[in-house]
Parts: structure tokens; sequence; C-alpha cells
């Protein structure tokens, strides 16, 4: 190890020995309160369905650090045929490749699951449309909500100000500007975001970024934070900030 | 007086040929007794037989005296008068001299009839076969000797109706007077349509038109309950005689509270505006409204210048504040059961953020927003309905006064949930607040939050019955839907239940704490819902492929419950609807116990609050049907009347109940007091009667409407009594010694002919009368 890399590595080890006592503090005050938020992430067969690993834990520290949210920092991994599965009403989905169609009991739990108060949410870790994840979760989809397409949310979609006043999507590549929903009634409990939120969540067991966001760089992957926990925050609050009072506040911090 | 008639009927021919007959057989005898006799005997003879024959001849035209004898017959006659209650109106507009009282119609009228040495009743009853009535909604027979007594009381006046009745029962060609304002208002209001009368009517018209001076509501439309925060309207229709040129305002009162007002030009006589007016009520309940019109100067009647009504003012919404403490899956699922019900309006309130946490942005990048804490708890609380603490702890953001308010605001009637979670109940610090006994559990800052659990709602004998709690109208089926539940994984323990206890949590032992409870605090009620985990009933029964609808219902329930809607009161008075003034009301309520089965054993009191807001305690008995009471009820005037009930169990309230109901006469006889002189008018014209203003009646009169019946029914009638002279003659044994002097021989032909006028004559004396009228009139 040279000089430099020896500094860059000490530096990095003073800086989380300085955060840590904050972050402990913190998860010493939210200890006492019981997890009222498990990520649950869906397991699938073919395909990759874990290409970020170590996604869940920096969002999750986020989502207790900013709001007031007790958490699980692990992940749950639960497959679509769990018995527990409607546990955990908020389901994350991710991968890079093609994967093997559903079986119908999959199908149809996962019909019920978003038609009865479940939120899905799907990333795309690969950001090639047409290809790969991509096109498998289209096809799934069509499956599970047949004759409802993914469309493109407005601008002022509630799941864009359920926390943060949303102007930007992150992720890793901006492959889209703009989240794709399904809608079921009033809410929209399928998203889909294209641009790789996971990879801009994973941080490594140092405390390393795993993947640079570009072309944004940290502010974009800033951005795929605020948005990660808005859509947790929309998962759990529905159209809250939709209500007539909210209205006006929002309006005039948006026109600023 | 006797007369000579010649009334023989045999054919003139007939009596032609027997003159001839007889003119030849006087030849043929006097030839015959020229030759026995001299010509001067002969002649003597003759002659003799010529005034036999002549005589015979006589007879046989028949002659009679006739004797007429005129007998007077009186002929009917049906009076009717008018005692409606618009009869006590002035009968005339211009005001009196040193502000004496007038005389009211019925007044005048019984001055007509009785006034004077030989009084009008007098003399109508002398020359006519008199039948009496007074009339309003139907016909009563009264006697002269009570005509002085007549009042004007009747509800309404249904003339055309009752003319037609009258007239039916009258005698052919006897006729009708009917004294009257013409003031009509049964189910017909004009002669269009009506059959014709048989008979002919003499109006006399009570009452003058000229200088009439009125202001009223005529027609007032307004909805008997409306909506909380939405207008309704008020649909007027003014009338006005006597008015024109000058302005009239209409006041719109709730109570004694102006709440809007117009003014109307009068630019006619008669004038009629239709005017709408408007109000938004904020308050729930029955509210009395009033429109008024200010008696104008010269006005006789003002007892229809104002009319009142009711509005139950009825919650559109219930609305329902929730303040949760973080985002929650039970706040997800909360929020989803009470934004897909209709009837209820949802203000939430989510705190997404501690004082604790950090942000990373400035605050115009968040979407939070500041809690209106005053605005909510110290102005607008009593909008709602119901609150929910959902996992909300006030310590952290409360001042005790807003606990305060909470308080009020459930004494005063508001309902109030607490879900569980770690910042709920003793974990909440709500052992230490003024919550501590409005909730309807124990709290002794002791109990605890406990995770990592597995408990299955358990039913209690409460539960089985109480509304919160039935899901399914099957008490077993509801206890199989509850056995279905998903277990809860998290729990509050508290000290005890204060209230009833629907659900206890079953987690294998004996514990059996209270779940779900439900309490009173004042005049508003309490849930107590021990888990923040409630949301499992309704997605893992989805996952597990049972309905979520449970769940849905329990929230919805919980809070129609909570909001005192009817259906969920323990006492429930049933409708009443309109009545008259003096027509027994049956007032029908059902009460029920704590766990809403029906009780006859509760004690039940009633009160009836009249239009001068007198308070009568009405007394109850239980009916056949467990649960239904009812109380019998008397009103005695017209109005609005306002119903309250309370009902207690063993000293327990079970609660109370209110509603009004209106006494109203079907006529509106005191509405509109101008005469209508112009249907009395026509009335006498279709009939062929006559038409008579009461200020010209006189003698004049009184003759005209005699010689007028008399032209159509004369009132006399002739007994006539013919005596045939034939049948009396003691001539005719004179005929005999005549006859039997001058012949000696038979003389057949003399003999038929007296025979043929015998036979003509043979039918002797009687009576004969030229009037078909009945004989018998008798005044009843």
């Amino acid at each position: 190890m040279d000089r430099r890399n020896f500094i860059c590595l000490l530096s990095r080890s003073l800086v989380t020995a300085a955060l840590w006592p904050r972050l402990g503090q913190a998860a010493d005050a939210k200890d006492k309160r019981p997890i009222q938020f498990t990520f649950a992430q869906v397991k699938y067969r073919g395909g990759d369905w874990n290409p970020h690993p170590l996604a869940v834990t920096p969002l999750m520290e986020e989502l207790m650090l900013r709001t007031s949210v007790e958490a699980a920092t692990a992940r749950r991994e639960v497959s679509l045929t769990d018995r527990d599965l409607f546990s955990y009403p908020f389901l994350y989905i991710t991968g890079k490749y093609e994967f093997e169609p559903f079986s119908q009991d999959e199908i149809d739990v996962l019909r019920r699951f978003v038609s009865y108060g479940g939120f899905l949410l799907i990333d795309d870790a690969l950001g090639q449309a047409g290809y790969g994840f991509d096109k498998a979760m289209r096809r799934e989809m069509l499956r599970v909500l047949p004759g409802s397409e993914f469309k493109r949310l407005p601008s002022g979609h509630a799941a864009l100000r359920s926390y943060y006043l949303m102007r930007r999507i992150g992720g890793v590549r901006m492959v889209n500007s703009f989240l794709e929903g399904i809608n079921v009634g009033n809410s929209t409990p399928v998203i889909y975001c294209q641009n790789d939120l996971g990879g801009a969540w994973e941080r490594d067991q140092l405390g390393k970024w795993t993947n640079p966001c570009t072309p944004g760089g940290e502010e974009q992957r800033r951005d795929a934070f605020h948005l990660g926990i808005n859509l947790i925050l929309y998962a759990m609050t529905e159209n809250y900030k939709d209500d007539l009072i909210h209205v006006p506040f929002i309006r005039k911090r948006l026109t600023r | 007086m006797k007369d000579f008639y010649l009334i023989g009927n045999l054919p003139g021919w007939v009596i032609g040929l027997a003159v001839l007959g007889v003119v030849a057989l006087l030849a043929q005898q006097f030839i015959s007794l020229k030759r026995r006799l001299a010509v001067g005997p002969s002649t003597f003879l003759v002659l003799l037989r010529t005034c036999v024959y002549s005589v015979l001849i006589f007879f046989l035209f028949g002659p009679a005296i006739v004797e007429n004898r005129v007998a007077r017959l009186r002929p009917p006659l049906t009076v009717l008068i008018d005692t409606s209650e618009s009869m006590a109106f002035p009968a005339s507009p211009k005001p009196m001299p040193e502000g004496k009282p007038g005389k009211s119609r019925i007044d005048l009228v019984k001055e007509k009839l009785l006034d004077g040495k030989e009084s009008l009743i007098h003399k109508l009853s002398r020359d006519y076969d008199l039948r009496l009535y007074r009339l309003g909604t139907s016909l009563e027979p009264i006697s002269p000797d009570s005509v002085g007594q007549l009042k004007a009381t009747d509800q309404g006046s249904r003339i055309l109706e009752l003319l037609q009745v009258a007239a039916k029962e009258a005698p052919p060609q006897s006729a009708l007077l009917i004294f009257s304002d013409g003031i009509t208002n049964g189910d017909k209001k004009t002669l269009d349509g009506s059959p014709a009368l048989p008979i002919p009517v003499f109006a006399v018209d009570v009452g003058e038109t000229e200088g009439f001076t009125d202001a009223r509501i005529a027609d007032l439309r307004a909805p008997e309950f409306a909506f909380r925060g939405r207008e309704f309207k008020v649909d007027l229709t003014i009338q006005a005689s006597g008015l024109k040129g000058k302005t009239i305002p209409v006041y719109f009162n709730r109570g004694k509270n102006l709440i809007t007002s117009r003014t109307m030009n009068v630019d006619a006589d008669p004038f009629e505006q239709k005017i709408t007016l408007s109000f938004t009520p904020r308050d729930l309940g029955p509210h009395s409204f009033n429109v008024a019109i200010p008696n104008q100067p010269g006005e006789q009647i003002t007892g229809n210048n104002q009319k009142e009504f009711k509005v139950d003012v009825q919650r559109d919404k219930i609305r329902v504040l929730t303040l949760s403490g973080s985002p929650a899956w039970n706040y997800r699922f909360l929020r989803m059961a009470l934004k897909q019900d209709p009837l209820i309006e949802l203000v939430s309130f989510v705190f997404l953020r501690t004082p604790t946490d950090s942000v990373d942005v400035p605050e115009n990048q968040l979407s939070l927003i500041p809690f209106p804490i005053d605005d909510i708890f110290l102005e607008e609380l009593k909008n709602f309905d119901v609150v929910v603490f959902d996992d909300f702890s006030h310590r952290a953001y409360f001042n005790p006064v807003y606990l305060d308010r909470v308080k009020e605001f459930v004494r005063d009637g508001g309902g109030l949930v607490m879900f569980g979670g770690s910042r709920a109940f003793d974990a909440g610090g709500y052992a230490d607040s003024s919550l501590k006994e409005v909730l309807p559990v124990e709290l002794d800052g002791k109990g605890s939050y406990q995770t990592q659990a597995t408990l299955r709602p358990v039913l209690t004998a409460s539960g089985k019955a109480h509304p919160v709690t039935r899901l399914l109208p099957d008490p077993k089926a509801n206890e199989e839907a509850w056995n279905k539940m998903p277990p809860l994984t998290a729990f509050n323990r508290v000290r005890a239940a204060r209230g009833e206890t629907l659900l206890t949590a079953g987690d294998g032992t004996a514990d059996n704490a209270p779940l779900l409870t439900v309490g009173r605090f004042g005049k508003g009620r309490t849930l107590a819902l021990m888990s923040d985990e409630a949301w499992r009933w309704n997605f893992i029964a989805v996952g597990n492929r049972e309905t979520p609808q449970n769940h849905l219902k329990l929230i919805r329930q919980a809070v129609r419950w909570l909001a005192q809607e009817p259906s969920f009161e323990q006492v429930q008075i049933r409708p009443i609807p309109l009545s008259r003034p003096g027509e027994k009301v049956a007032i029908k309520l059902r009460v029920f116990k704590d766990d809403f089965t029906p009780t006859a054993q509760a004690s039940v009191q009633l009160r009836v609050m009249g239009p001068d807001g007198d308070p009568v305690i009405v007394s109850t008995t239980a009916d056949s049907e467990e649960g239904e009471y009812t109380g019998d009820f008397t009103p005695t005037k017209d109005g609005s009347y306002r119903v309250e009930a309370e009902a207690s169990l063993a000293g327990k309230s079970l609660g109370k109940d209110k509603t009004s109901f209106s006494v109203a006469f079907p006529y509106g006889e005191t509405d509109d007091g101008r005469p209508r002189p112009e249907l009395l008018k026509k009335i006498a014209e279709t009939s062929h009667g006559a038409f008579f203003s009461i200020h010209d009646w006189n003698e004049k009169t009184f003759d005209q409407m005699k010689a007028k019946l008399e032209s159509q029914a004369p009132s006399q009638i002739v007994e006539r009594r013919q005596t045939r002279l034939w049948s009396a003659l003691a001539l005719r044994p004179g005929f005999g010694v005549a006859w039997c002097g001058v012949v000696d021989a038979p003389d057949l032909g003399t003999h038929i002919v007296s025979r043929l006028v015998s036979r003509v004559s043979s039918s002797g004396s009687e009576p004969d009368t030229e009037d078909a009228r009945p004989k018998t009139h008798n005044c009843r």
C-alpha cells in the first residue's frame, strides 16, 4: 500500500469513527421503538434477483435518519409463494437479466398483493429498455394485471412529494427522467424505475459507494435516496400528500 | 170557490147524432100524437118531451159543479251558514271609529238573520219548509234557535263540495240559500269540472273586498332536512291586496336571529311575487326558522304574515380527524378504509418527522407542512365528529390545553378513538393526561407495549351483539368470521377496561386482556384498540385468501357508532307523520341495551314541547314487541312539536333521541282572508239563482228571492172537487113521472137514451188536484 492509499484509508476510518457514535446514538434512540418497516426483496427463478446485496441497509439508515419511521436495517428476502409474504406490504424487485416466468400461483399472489393494498417497487439494474430484466418484468406484469400498462407518472404524483418535493429522478444512470407506474383505483401500487436505484444506494462494507452515478454524480445519488424514501413513505401513506390541506403549501413551495 | 163546468168526454159527433136522433124522434112522436090528439095537446106533449130530451142531451155534456180549494204549501228551502274560521275576520276593511273592534262576518250574518221585529229567520221558517245547516268542513244541521250561538270555528270550508251534497239531499224544486264569504279550501277551488247544481242557489256574500288590505305568505316550500355546510333553499310566494305602491320587507330568521331580508315593491293590486331565500347551516340538529312580513297599516289579518318551519340539519359526511405518530401500515389501511367510505370525510395528519430527525435539504424542498395545532384544537375541533389518535403521543407536540379541548369535545358528543402502538396508552403518557378518564380503559402508567406476541381476537358476549363488532348479521357466522381473523403480533397492555370489552386478546393463556373496548364520556363515545396491527386483519386475510372486508367493516362501523349515527343509537324514536290538532299521535320508540339487544325493562322518559315551548311529560308503555315503547299525545294546536326521549336501565343511561313533528290543519283556512264574491256570483249564475251582498239585504231582497223561487216552484196547491149533477139530481124520479105521464106505450128509444145518459154520468163526484207535490213537508 502506498502512502496515498494509506492516507485515504486512514481518513475514511477516522471519518467513520467520528460518525459512529452519532449513528450509534441514533440507533440507541430508535432501538427503543419497535420496527415499523421491513424492506422485503423478492427472489425469483433465473436471472439475477440480487444485483446489489448491500443496497438496502444504507437506504434504511437514511430512512430512519430523516423520517419518523423505524425500520429494520436488514432486508427480508421473500419469494412470491412465502406464507408470510403479506406481512410485508412493501416489496422490492430488481434484476439485470431475463428471468423465468412466474408460476400461475405466483401471478395470482402478486395480483392480490397489488390489488388489495400492497406496494411493489420495480428497479431495473441494467437499464436497457426492451432487454433483459425490463423485458421480463413488463411481460410478467401484463400477466399480473392484464390490460394495465405502465404509464409515465406525472411530475405532481403523490409519490414524488410524499416527503421530498422531487424535481429529478436519481439512480446510477439516467435512463429515464421519469417513473412509470400502474394505477389501481386511485393509487399507484406498482412503480417502476429504470435508473438502477439499488446501485445508487449500495455501499460496501467499508462505506464506499459501490457504483458511481452518472452523469450527475453524488447529487444524482442523493436524488436516488430521496426517491427511495419517498416511495417507502408513499407506500405507507398512500395519497396523503394529495389531501386538500397540503395542496396550497406544496404549490407555494414548488413555485418558488 | 165553486164553478159550473161541463166535463163530459163524449165526442161531439156522438152528441150531434143524439140530437138528430132526438129531433127525429120528436117529429115522429108529434106525428103519432097528432093522430090521436089535437094539435094543441100534441104540441104541448111534444114540447114537454123536447124539454126532457134537452135535459138528457145536456147531461151528455157532463155538467158538474167543480169546487176549487186553494191550499198553500211551504216550499222547501235549505239555508247554509258558513261557520269556518275565516268568518271570524272583520266584515269590513274600513277602520272603526275610536279603534272599536268591527263586526265579524259571522256576526253580520247573525244580525241579518235575527234582527228586526220579525226576523228573517222567523220569516223563512214561516214561509218555507226550512232546513238549516252550518257549513264548514262538513254540513251540520242546526235549529233556528241556535243561530244566535253560532261561532266561526270550523277548520276549513268546503263550499263547492258541500253545495253539491246539500243540493242532492234537497227535494226537487227547492233552493239553497247560502251565507258565506266565498273562501273555499276543499279539494275543489273553482267550479270548473263540477257538475251543474240541480237547484238554484241564492248566494249572499259576506265581507267586503273594497279596501281589503292584507299581505301574506301564501306559500312556503322548505326542505324537511338539510346537510351541514350545504346551502338549502326556501321558496316563498308573497301576496298582497290593497297595498299597491307600498314596499314590503320580508325577514328570514332562525329563531330570533335574522339571517337575511328582502324588500318587495308592490306594484299591482292584487299582487303576487315568488322569491327564494337560502341558508347554509353549520350546526347539526333540528333548527326552527321563520319567514315574517311586518304588519302593514290597515291590515285586518295579521296571522298570515308569518310562517314557521323546521329543518333537521344532518351531517352529509362524518368528519374524521386522525393524528398518526408516524407513517405506518396501520395508517395506510385505516386511510384506505376511511377513504373508500363515501359517508366519511377524512382529515389526517401524519408526523413524518420527529424533532430528532435531521434533514439534508432546505425546508422548502420538503413537502412537510406545519401542523396547524391551534386551528385544529382551539377552533375547528367542534366541526369534526370523530378524532383518532393513531399511535400518537401527545408529549412531543401537545400543550395540555389541547387535550382538555379533546376532553370537552368528547363530553359534548364527539367520538374519540385511540389505536395502540409504542406511543399510545401508557406508553404515550396518557395515564397522566386529562384523557385518562375519557378513555374506556384504566391507565396506571405501568402498561407496556409488547411485540413478538401472537394474539387472536376473541369476541366477548358484549362483542357478539355490539354494532361495532357485528360484522355479519348471523351471530354464528359473525363469531366464525372473528375466529378466522389473522393473529396480531403487537399489543398494549392496560390495567383494565372501563367500558364494554368487545374483544379480548387470546394468547392461549388465561389472561384475556382487553383488546377492543368501547365506552361513553358525557354525551360522547370512546373506543380503544390496544394494538397498531389491525391492518393485519385486512392484508394478511387477503394473503390467506380471506376477505379484507371484515377489517374495512370494523373501521366503518366503529366510526359510525362513535359519530352516533341514528342507526347505531340505543334509543330510536320512529318518524312521526304530519298530524292534526285534536288527533291523537302515537309516539313510538325502540330501546336497546349496551349490547344492542332490545329491552322491555328500560325506564323511558318522553317529553313533548309544543309551539308555546311548554314541555308535557308523556307516559310510555312497553309494547308486545320487545324493545318497543309507545306514548300517546294529543296536540291541541297547530305548529311544530319537539319530542325528546331518554332511556335508562338499572340506573345507567342507555341514550337519548329527539325528533320533531308538525301539526297543522289541512285547510289553511286563515291564510287568506280576502272574501271571494266572484265565486259566489258564479255559483248563483250557473245554478240560475241570484247573488246578493249582505249589506244590500233588506225586505225587497227577501221578496225578490221569494218571487224568483215562486217562478220556479209555485207554493200553492189547488184542491179541486167536482160533483157531477147527474149523480146529485133528485130529478130522475121526476123524469120517470113525466115520462110515465106522456107515454102510454113502451117507448124503447127514449128508454135507451135515458140509460145511455145514466151510464155516462155514473162516475159520481171525486176530488181532483192539479199539483203533484208530495204532501208532507216537515222541518227537520
